[in-house]
């Protein structure tokens, strides 16, 4: 009885399997799984986020989604892409994301952080004088307020 | 001064949330997370700010250094809801957690204590011991597995388990 059962399920949901394959296999043909950027050395990819950063014309948007995709990457940034992101805040007056992206560079030194992000400051020290930006520290948010 | 300007923030943000969340964008929601430093909006909206607030984010276009301490964590506080360390400050959730866990694992022991009680039959007359030796001094006169089972280790001589 099961046999029978599972003959008449079988030919009934054969056109549609078949079907359903035939279109997956097409779609994977027509996507080749290749990735569109070349390697990138290091020097590159800071001097590319540097520029980024440093656009006269930066806006809210594309500071946002800049910080949140470098922050994406495995590295901790370069003290002179940071120079040039903490620019980018002053230019759009957004002094408490110039604060959100100390916060963020010291999450991302991870267990490191103690060593990296202490250098990260000291490196950026005349930068953060210039502009007058105070370090998380220094506001006491590096205490949780809650 | 830091606390009345942060308890304004919070009244302020609770009482525009319901109106923005039904017609804006859904993806333009504010949200703490510290994989994505930067959130897609600010935590309120300049518009719906109060007037010394706004004043102060007007003092923000110009020098940083004219800006004290607090009324820079007031900004962090206008343009973010929790800093990292907030978020990574211990919530206290895992005694919610495990009050829960130990309070359904009372009641389904409650359940059990009932039913055992009121519901359930009565536990089959196999699992009476008197019914139990009874079978056992049956299977030994029958002389029920003589190899390996039980009548291989009675003594039919002795009357008495083998030593």
């Amino acid at each position: 009885m099961f046999r029978l059962a599972f003959r008449r399920f079988s030919t009934a949901v054969r056109p549609i399997v078949t079907q359903r394959l035939n279109k997956q296999s097409l779609a994977i043909a027509s996507v080749r799984n290749f990735s569109e950027n070349p390697d990138e050395t290091d020097e590159q990819f800071d001097a590319r986020w540097e520029a980024y950063f440093n656009k006269p014309d930066i806006d809210d948007w594309e500071l946002r989604r800049g910080l949140n995709e470098l922050h994406g990457h495995d590295c901790v940034p370069e003290p002179k892409i940071i120079i040039a992101a903490l620019k980018a805040c002053r230019r759009l007056n957004d002094s408490a994301m110039a604060i959100r992206l100390l916060e963020a560079v010291k999450f991302k030194g991870g267990v490191s952080a103690s060593v990296i992000y202490p250098y990260v400051i000291q490196e950026i020290k005349p930068a953060l004088e210039e502009l007058g930006i105070s370090t998380p520290e220094e506001l006491g948010l590096d205490k949780p307020a809650y | 001064m830091a606390l009345i300007l942060r308890s304004s923030v919070l009244r302020r943000f609770l009482s525009t949330t319901c109106r923005s969340s039904t017609g804006a964008r859904m993806d333009l929601v504010y949200e703490d997370r510290t994989d994505y430093p930067a959130p897609h909006v600010r935590f309120t909206k300049d518009a719906e700010l109060a007037e010394d607030l706004k004043a102060l984010r007007k003092k923000e276009a110009g020098d940083w250094k004219n800006l004290t301490a607090d009324e820079k964590r007031a900004l962090y506080r206008l343009a973010f809801h929790k800093s990292y360390a907030d978020m990574k400050a211990p919530t206290g959730e895992w005694k919610v957690i495990l009050g829960g866990v130990c309070f359904a694992l009372a009641v389904s022991a409650g359940i059990y204590m009932f039913q055992k009680d009121y519901i359930l039959p009565e536990p089959p007359h196999t699992l009476n011991e008197d019914w139990q030796a009874q079978l056992r001094d049956y299977m030994i006169r029958m002389h029920n597995n003589p190899i390996e089972g039980i009548a291989s280790k009675w003594d039919y001589e002795k009357n008495d388990w083998k030593k």
